[in-house]
């Protein structure tokens, strides 16, 4: 397929992705500012102070609280902000609208329009950051399902979904290095379920591990626990598969190698790494060769496009 | 005249099942579905961006008439005999002109004329293109006069666009008023992507069958961005831009994921001008340097062919009877409108005296700008006109004033008003000529206006030809009519009773 176009699917699942964990991040702590801390057990913090570090949207006149999640969600000047994100991922579905369904398309546009100009009467009330991120959360699964339903299986969704991958194990592996304390912190190992609900993985960490919600065992799940969707080792794993079958050489591809051995890395740690070891380097040098895979991507199968001199 | 309506308020023989079912569907109904049409398409973007006097652009809904205009089978017919006919000429026209020139030997149609058109393009002189087809895509508007008669205004033969909106016209029209469609047998005409994909295979330069075909875009800002991807979509192939394509070795090949592969056939949606900085404008961003040497060598193919402009050149226009007289010993099924070249002293002369009666055309633009309509002009325009025609005679030309027909037209008030139409039917010419039935009907939405173009605030109308035979009183047989559904081997009864199973242990878990 066109190297153009495979970069700009690739860039819409990445937009995709970002404006979809934003908003589960936004209404978890939008959820969890309500309440106060709990007074028996130290318990990890993630708040808008965090979530707005990790999205890399902290400048001077940082505000707080409820407003911090009200520039998360509509304000489309600031580039992490959910409407941008949406926006964008418009952008580049309107250039790609060959590609992909006539449904799809229309499904990421009425999201946009759906956003656009403070979003719907009511949104401006308190309560907006949670209405409008739970908008955003209903109509991302709508479009994910709608492609996983009208697209043919072939490279352009290979493109998409790797892009829609690298960009949810970056974020697990933004908050993880953001949230998790420190390991002479006296909460190292604190009540965490707000890095659960943050990416909507809270039900699937009770069912698939027994104990409690803490900031160890919680970190190891959005690692390691391949059966889990949004970990970074299923996203590796996936990526591995996607890659594998867009690539027309994969035996000697640069990101197919890279990410295989990135796979094999995360597993290896998996099994040697004792209970309850530091976690913070791990997500930082995962994070790092994640973003080398991203460099050896655009080179290997968005170079032609790069090369016109159209990208900059 | 208006079309549905006879001059004493009935409605015509063919339109009266279509009047009834507009009037159980009432204001209402009809504002009702007119609301959901616009939902639709601002949900699904099929906008489109309208130029102002001033040149600002806004995009709005592409405005469809939810009134469908009716065309009886005996009328397409000849209208579709005759464009077969114009366009075929057309086509002998453009080859005629990049190599042997006999019509110009013969004293038919002036040489300075043709030199001078704007889309005569030297660089492709004595190019052979695959088949022989230069006009593989035209759109000739067609206007009736006041007795009813269908004239050619115009033809467009280089990048005709609008058949993306004829065929989302009637997706919608489907969706919205099905119960208009219930007395009628309306030719279908969903398969024009299949026939434009088809003729762009015939015309590749390689003998296999899996020649690579893909469609050519200047680029999202196009006002007709939406059509390219429509089309590109709906054929299955590739929609590109210039930074996509490149030619090596007199190839043409695609940036791909895989490195470079070629491509066969360039379905291309932008000017001459553009195509190629090497051959024409040296300052085209938009082009592919070498892409004509590579035409030239045969190696790829080109539609619409470049160079074919000449034959829609608002001057050449009138000289079209001729060429099908002189190329195919025929008589045109299908007339002109009276149109004066200025160049003659004394038809200038006659025309400048009877400016208050004549439209005023600039042959070098498109989209209705330019137009001066006379009847309708202000004195100031008129005196402003004769200083022009007198400067420059030759990029102008005069034509009668065609009273166009009306079409009932639902008006913002829920109302029908009488309203100008034209009709702008799509050809393809492949290893024939294929022509959709219908075509594109553009409406003058204002009273007593006669600019059609979308450009300028005209809406569209669903076009429907009917099948022929078909008495439009009598009911359709549907599908469903004609074929019964018979399973007699199929058995649905272990499925209840798996459910009966389930419903009798429920209560006792």
């Amino acid at each position: 397929m066109l190297a153009r176009i495979a970069r700009e699917l690739y860039w819409l699942g990445r937009n995709l992705a970002r404006a979809e964990f934003t908003a589960r991040a936004v209404e978890a702590v939008f959820q969890s500012e309500l309440h106060g801390a709990i007074d028996s057990v130290p318990s990890v913090s993630f708040g808008a102070g965090g979530l707005l570090t990790m999205l890399g949207a902290v400048d001077e006149n940082q505000p707080a609280g409820t407003e911090a999640l009200a520039h998360l969600t509509l304000d489309g000047d600031r580039p992490g902000s959910m409407l941008a994100s949406v926006e964008r991922a418009r952008d580049g579905a309107s250039t790609v609208r060959d590609v992909i369904s006539a449904e799809m398309w229309e499904a990421i546009n009425i999201t946009a329009l759906g956003l656009r100009g403070g979003g719907q009467p009511g949104w401006a009330a308190a309560a907006g950051p949670y209405l409008s991120s739970q908008y955003v959360k209903e109509r991302t699964s709508l479009i994910w399902g709608v492609a996983g339903r009208s697209m043919l299986r072939d490279e352009a969704k290979c493109f998409l979904d790797a892009g829609g991958l690298i960009e949810v194990s970056d974020m697990v592996l933004r908050m993880l290095r953001v949230a998790l304390p420190g390991a002479d912190s006296p909460r190292a190992d604190g009540y965490a379920p707000i890095l659960l609900k943050a990416v909507g993985g809270f039900h699937a960490y009770l069912r698939a591990v027994t104990a409690p919600p803490n900031a160890h065992p919680v970190a190891r799940f959005l690692l390691f626990e391949r059966a889990y969707p949004d970990s970074v080792a299923a996203c590796v794993d996936s990526l591995h598969a996607a890659f594998t079958a867009a690539d027309s050489g994969p035996r000697n591809s640069t990101p197919v190698l890279r990410v295989s051995r990135l796979a094999a890395d995360l597993d290896f740690q998996r099994r040697t790494l004792p209970d309850g070891a530091e976690l913070t380097g791990i997500c930082e040098r995962t994070q790092q060769e994640l973003a080398r895979i991203d460099q050896d991507v655009a080179e290997r199968y968005f170079a032609g496009a790069y090369a016109a001199g159209t990208w900059n | 005249m208006d079309e549905l309506f006879e001059p004493d308020g009935t409605p015509r023989a063919v339109a009266r099942p279509l009047v009834d079912a507009l009037e159980r569907l009432g204001h209402d109904g009809l504002m009702d579905a007119g609301r959901r049409r616009d939902a639709i398409f601002v949900a699904q973007a099929i906008t489109f961006e309208t130029t102002g006097e001033g040149g600002a652009t806004h995009e709005r809904p592409f405005p469809l008439d939810l009134v469908p205009r009716i065309l009886a089978a005996s009328e397409w017919d000849s209208i579709k005999h005759g464009l077969a006919q114009r366009i075929r000429a057309l086509n002998h026209f453009v080859d005629d002109v990049y190599h042997g020139r006999e019509i110009v030997r013969q004293g038919l149609v002036p040489w300075r004329l043709v030199a001078s058109c704007p889309h005569f393009e030297r660089a492709v002189h004595d190019i052979h293109p695959p088949g022989g087809v230069y006009t593989h895509v035209a759109g000739c508007d067609l206007v009736r006069d006041r007795d009813g008669t269908w004239r050619v205004l115009e033809d467009n033969v280089r990048v005709p666009s609008g058949v993306s909106y004829v065929l989302e016209n009637r997706a919608a029209m489907a969706r919205l008023v099905p119960e208009l469609f219930a007395r009628y047998a309306v030719r279908p005409i969903e398969h024009y992507p299949q026939i434009l994909l088809r003729a762009l295979r015939a015309m590749a330069p390689s003998a296999a069958s899996d020649a690579t075909v893909v469609v050519w875009t200047p680029g999202p800002a196009n006002p007709a961005y939406f059509e390219h991807a429509f089309l590109a979509r709906q054929m299955g192939v590739e929609l590109v831009e210039a930074s996509d394509l490149v030619v090596r070795d007199d190839m043409l090949y695609l940036r791909t994921t895989r490195g470079l592969e070629r491509a066969h056939t360039v379905y291309r949606r932008l000017d001459d001008a553009f195509i190629d900085p090497l051959a024409f404008r040296p300052d085209s961003l938009l082009g592919v340097p070498g892409l004509i040497r590579a035409y030239r060598a045969g190696n790829v193919a080109i539609a619409n062919a470049p160079g074919t402009g000449v034959a829609d050149d608002k001057a050449i226009y009138r000289f079209v009877p001729e060429m099908i007289r002189f190329y195919l010993s025929e008589e045109p099924i299908l007339q002109n409108v009276e149109t004066y070249l200025l160049s003659d002293p004394e038809v200038l002369e006659h025309v400048l005296e009877h400016l208050d009666t004549l439209v005023i055309k600039p042959t070098g633009e498109s989209g209705g700008r330019g137009v001066m309509i006379g009847p309708d002009a202000e004195e100031s325009e008129i005196v402003r006109m004769r200083g022009v025609l007198t400067a420059e005679p030759d990029r102008w030309i005069a034509q009668d004033l065609v009273e166009l027909s009306t079409v009932p037209t639902l008006g913002s008030d829920g109302a029908l008003h009488p309203r100008h139409v034209d009709l702008r039917p799509f050809a393809v010419f492949g290893e024939r000529v294929d022509i959709i039935p219908g075509g594109l009907t553009r409406v003058a939405l204002e009273e007593g206006s006669l600019i059609v173009n979308s450009s300028r605030g005209g809406g569209s109308k669903d076009t429907w030809v009917l099948a022929d035979g078909v008495e439009p009183e009598a009911p359709v047989p549907t599908l469903a009519d004609t074929a019964a559904p018979e399973l007699p081997d199929l058995r649905f009864g272990q499925w209840n009773d798996q459910q009966q199973q389930q419903q009798q242990q429920g209560p006792s878990d």
